[in-house]
């Protein structure tokens, strides 16, 4: 099995996309959790949420959200691709089973999900560190276990999306509508109706199974900050917050539900 | 199953939709050993049921044994090397990561890469980008790949499709080579000299099913003797009579006379000698090309 991960990690390394979509992540991350915060303060001084001691709220803010969205571009690419490329066949051919293939893609996606979300944390604590000595102000990081529990919950919030672009990579066998309808969903659907469900009353259980919702309810008691990406612009969440210990249930339970139907519809399917 | 038989299918069908009979009632056999021409027309069946045959599709109904396993185990595909309608790889990583990830998938030593790129005169280019590659340095890649496991058993779908007179040319020798000794090569086309150069045996497939299945020389028949003569009802009045010849026609304002060539000389001396003039006289065959035609002819 550790041959057909590092075949994949191999492809994914080598893929520029992989690495593209790290740039821009960590770029994006860094310009809305720090560099908008920063430049929009009223000049009271620093705003206290781009300070080092608040980086694991501020940088996990924006994973419920765009951060799955690049999760699930990623996934999409490394799984619709085959298909597109016709590796898919090529791969099977050799003689692993199906779901040995699925499972060394998701082996691979889960690896490179661990740098993804160091980078960021990463970046976020550069920007940071930048801030606050450039306005002479104290640093303070936050405790080890805090950021452990800050890039573990980055982690699995980034491997669900990752799932449901497994899924929707191996449902469309493609990547183009796979990343289409994933965009769709993240935005339009959990979005809209996210936002939605303060002013309709029975839209809110219904956006209480949904990836992002329970995404900011497991993050929030890492000091999740709404004054960054989770409070403002078109990915500002106000929606209900479940029980954290709910929330990281229904999340494990989201991504399985994916992979599983995934597994399912590659297991079945003819590869033509 | 029978030992010697690499390939066996029993009532293969596959089904498309209602309307679509892809593969119908397949009673397919390949031997070891021997490098077998599946040929058929476009749209015959050969890649459905190659896919089948390497578990890509599953069959609507019937079955099969590849190298006594069924379609798509483990145990089969670590034997078989296959290329099924053209490569497939990553164009973003050279031919060489290209292979190490196939080697990886297919538990092959990284020796083989370097081996398998050798045997398919590719090595000087392998670090090159799949997807900057001619047409024929992918169907070798992809041959190569397909070598990667030493396979006892290797599929080739259409391997000189978009390749160059030379290319071709190449790929046939390379197919030759490969089938040589033990292995058992099933090549799929629908290219006569491809087959006729290449194959010891031929199945033709048309509408999902195989109407022939013989060698080349099977398939094209015996060589008969045309003679264009005058008059040409008294030739043909002597040469029905004549030993040896099986069967006097008339086609085209000439005699095609069923016998062996041996007889050609003999022939010529008494119709000569009967006063008949003879203007032509030569044996001739039908050619691969002329039976298959006639064989995937939409009535036939």
């Amino acid at each position: 099995m550790s041959s057909t991960i590092g075949a994949e990690l191999l492809a994914l390394r080598k893929r520029t996309g992989t690495w593209v979509l790290f740039g821009i992540y960590a770029a994006l991350s860094t310009l809305f959790s720090y560099l908008l915060p920063y430049l929009e303060g009223d000049g009271a001084g620093v705003p206290p949420e781009v300070l080092p001691d608040r980086i694991a709220g501020q940088v996990i803010a924006g994973f419920p959200f765009f951060g799955g969205v690049f999760a699930l571009i990623l996934a999409v690419l490394a799984i619709g691709s085959d298909y597109g490329w016709d590796t898919l066949k090529t791969l099977l051919t050799q003689g692993p089973g199906r779901l040995r293939v699925l499972a060394a893609k998701l082996a691979a996606l889960a690896i490179v999900l661990v740098p993804f979300t160091l980078v960021v944390f990463a970046t976020g604590a550069v920007a940071s560190f930048a801030i606050a000595q450039a306005e002479g102000a104290t640093v303070v990081w936050p405790s080890a276990w805090l950021l452990v529990r800050a890039v573990a919950a980055g982690w699995l919030i980034l491997a669900v999306w990752a799932a449901f672009g497994v899924l929707l990579g191996v449902a469309t066998r493609g990547t183009s509508l796979a990343i289409g309808i994933g965009i769709l969903y993240t935005l339009v659907i959990e979005g809209l109706t996210s936002a939605l469900a303060d002013s309709v009353s029975f839209l809110e259980p219904v956006v209480q199974v949904f990836v992002r919702a329970n995404a900011y309810s497991l993050v929030e008691p890492l000091g999740l900050s709404f004054e960054g990406a989770a409070g403002n612009g078109p990915g500002a969440y106000e929606g209900p917050l479940v029980d954290p210990a709910q929330a990281l249930f229904v999340l494990i339970a989201v991504a399985a539900a994916f992979l599983g139907v995934a597994a399912t519809l590659l297991r079945r399917r003819d590869v033509s | 199953m029978n030992d010697d038989h690499v390939i066996e299918t029993r009532g293969l069908s596959k089904r498309y939709g209602d309307d679509l009979l892809a593969v119908d009632r397949l009673e397919l056999r390949v031997s070891r050993g021997e490098v077998y021409g599946f040929l058929g027309p476009n749209g015959a069946g050969k890649t459905t049921t190659l896919r089948m045959l390497l578990g890509l599709v599953r069959p609507t109904s019937g079955d099969a044994t590849v190298l006594g396993a069924p379609p798509g185990a483990p145990e089969g595909l670590a034997r078989i090397g296959s290329m099924i309608e053209g490569p497939g790889f990553y164009p973003y990583l050279s031919g060489r990561d290209n292979l190490r990830i196939a080697a990886r998938y297919a538990g092959a030593p990284e020796a083989r890469i370097d081996a398998a790129l050798d045997e398919v005169e590719l090595g000087g280019r392998a670090g090159d980008r799949f997807g900057a590659y001619s047409q024929g340095m992918k169907q070798r890649l992809g041959v190569a790949a397909a070598l990667l496991k030493e396979p006892e058993l290797l599929i080739l779908d259409e391997p000189t499709n978009g390749l160059d007179p030379a290319g071709m040319a190449s790929m046939r020798g390379l197919i030759r080579r490969l089938g040589q000794g033990d292995r058992t090569v099933l090549l799929s086309s629908h290219l006569m000299t491809e087959i006729e150069q290449v194959c010891d045996r031929v199945g033709v497939i048309r509408g999902g099913s195989l109407v022939e299945e013989g060698t080349v020389d099977d398939l094209r028949g015996r060589a008969r003797l045309q003679v264009r003569a005058e008059p040409l009802d008294a030739a043909r009045r002597l040469l029905d009579a004549f030993p040896g010849v099986e069967r006097v026609a008339v086609s085209d304002g000439s005699l095609r006379v069923a016998t062996d060539a041996a007889a050609a000389a003999t022939i010529n001396r008494t119709l000569v000698e009967a006063g008949i003039a003879v203007s032509e006289l030569h044996m001739e065959r039908a050619s691969l090309e002329d039976v298959f035609l006639e064989l995937t002819r939409e009535d036939a």
